[in-house]
């Protein structure tokens, strides 16, 4: 049997960040994605903020980067649209658009390079309790094996099944898992080629539709709904929104994408004995704008170091690995809630209210707008909208 | 297609997403049809015997 101190299941980059920083702490770790190739297919629509990468302390490369953002289009469902440009606002958007298979990667073999082990087309399959360890069963080219590992780290996505088989409680309702769709196409008719889309409304119920760019005439436009709000599928909200969109009435798709997000925030228990979980599995992502990328990779960091040092001081304990509980509260799931609460705004807005509010703002000087000056303006287009926000925060 | 999203929100954690399948776990099934429900391709159905 095979034998390490830190088992992490998933080479996502929340999974690697934690390979890569518990290697760095010194403990002997396994890697190990059920996936014959890191990072494909993806399952995202690729953005990421500049200052979240600096953060991470991850500098840019021109080898996975397909585009820089620097504004981002909000479009009304009567199609109003309202610019946001770097130049005049702070925009958390800001940043770039990613290919996730060479991002991956290459997150992957940072991890490779601090000393981690890796092992591809390998899947998890259980978890058993013994004395102070657990034993994984794996099977790698359909062929079961085992190992036993001091620390779990669950790094194993949405579909995650290794948090549940800890005992913890981490499975997402339909009413919290987006349901996504997404064609990455080419021909894609954008007004500027910097700027990211993002269409409100009735088009993406529960969600939202988007066009990232990713150089030239090439972008992912996708979409992500919560089943309980519409009969669709997610795909058929795709197809429909595809066929309307100017931007894509030329466009042709080269790939098709779908998964889930969950966006019903940081999952309350992440932690149990030998256990850690961190990314899409513990739910770091973004309730508002579903992006998981930065905040995965905050949660993996946290993750691989709380791991590192539990190896060093030879204690696997719930109790020991609380930190990492602790830590990513503090990081990731304080701002979560309040982005769950715009969300729950955002979603209570009609298409009429969206399109007045949109309207209101086409024209504003966002630099010169106080938020004293924002409140003004939006009890001003929808005196409604507004109890809405009043009764959430 | 590599999605997952059923796996995510079953309640049971019966199905396992494998790179190219899905593996259900039906003796445990309750059919509570929560996966059909959530999948963004219409890829799930009941099976009627």
């Amino acid at each position: 049997m095979l034998e390490t101190d830190v088992l992490v299941i998933g080479a996502g980059p929340a999974g690697s960040m934690a390979a890569k920083h518990a290697a760095m702490g010194g403990a002997k770790v396994l890697l190990v994605d059920k996936k014959s190739e890191i990072g494909a297919p993806k399952r995202c629509a690729e953005g990421v903020s500049k200052d979240g990468l600096k953060r991470l302390g991850i500098t840019p490369d021109p080898r996975w980067i397909t585009t820089e953002i620097n504004s981002v289009r909000l479009v009304s469902p009567n199609g109003t649209d309202v610019l946001l440009d770097e130049e005049k606002v702070k925009l958390s958007e800001v940043g770039y658009v990613l290919e996730r298979k060479v991002f991956d990667k290459h997150i992957a073999m940072d991890a490779a390079r601090a000393g981690a082990q890796i092992m591809v087309k390998t899947l998890a399959t259980g978890i058993e309790r013994t004395n102070n360890h657990l034993i994984v069963t794996l099977e790698h080219m359909e062929h079961p094996f085992q190992v036993q590992a001091k620390i779990v780290i669950g790094a194993d996505g949405p579909e995650s099944r290794v948090g549940r088989w800890a005992g913890l409680k981490t499975g997402a309702k339909p009413g919290t898992m987006e349901s996504c769709a997404q064609f990455e196409m080419v021909g894609v008719d954008m007004k500027k080629s910097n700027c990211i889309e993002l269409r409100f409304g009735s088009a993406a119920p529960g969600g939202y539709a988007w066009i990232f760019p990713k150089g030239d005439d090439v972008a992912n436009v996708g979409l992500g709904v919560l089943t309980p709000r519409t009969d669709k599928t997610a795909y058929q909200h795709l197809l429909e929104f595809v066929d309307t969109c100017p931007a894509t009435q030329k466009a042709q798709p080269v790939e098709l994408n779908v998964g889930g997000d969950p966006v019903g925030g940081l999952y309350k228990d992440l932690v149990t004995d030998n256990v850690l979980i961190t990314g899409d599995a513990a739910g770091m992502v973004n309730p508002l704008d579903g992006g998981g990328i930065i905040s995965g990779m905050t949660g993996g960091l946290i993750a691989g170091e709380i791991a590192a040092k539990a190896i060093s001081n030879g204690n696997y304990s719930k109790k020991n690995l609380k930190e990492y509980q602790k830590r990513c509260q503090k990081e990731i799931g304080d701002s979560f809630k309040k982005y769950l609460k715009a969300k729950e705004y955002l979603l209570s807005l009609s298409d009429e209210e969206l399109d007045s509010i949109a309207d209101a703002f086409q024209n504003s000087d966002f630099d010169r707008i106080s938020p004293t000056d924002l409140v003004k303006m939006l009890v001003k287009v929808s005196p409604k909208a507004m109890l809405k926000l009043g009764k959430l925060f | 297609m590599y999605c997952g999203e059923c796996a995510g929100v079953c309640p049971r954690n019966l199905i396992e997403v494998r790179e190219l399948t899905l593996k259900f776990d039906e003796k445990e099934c309750k059919d509570c049809k929560i996966c059909i429900q959530v999948c963004p391709v219409q890829a799930l159905e009941k099976e009627v015997i």
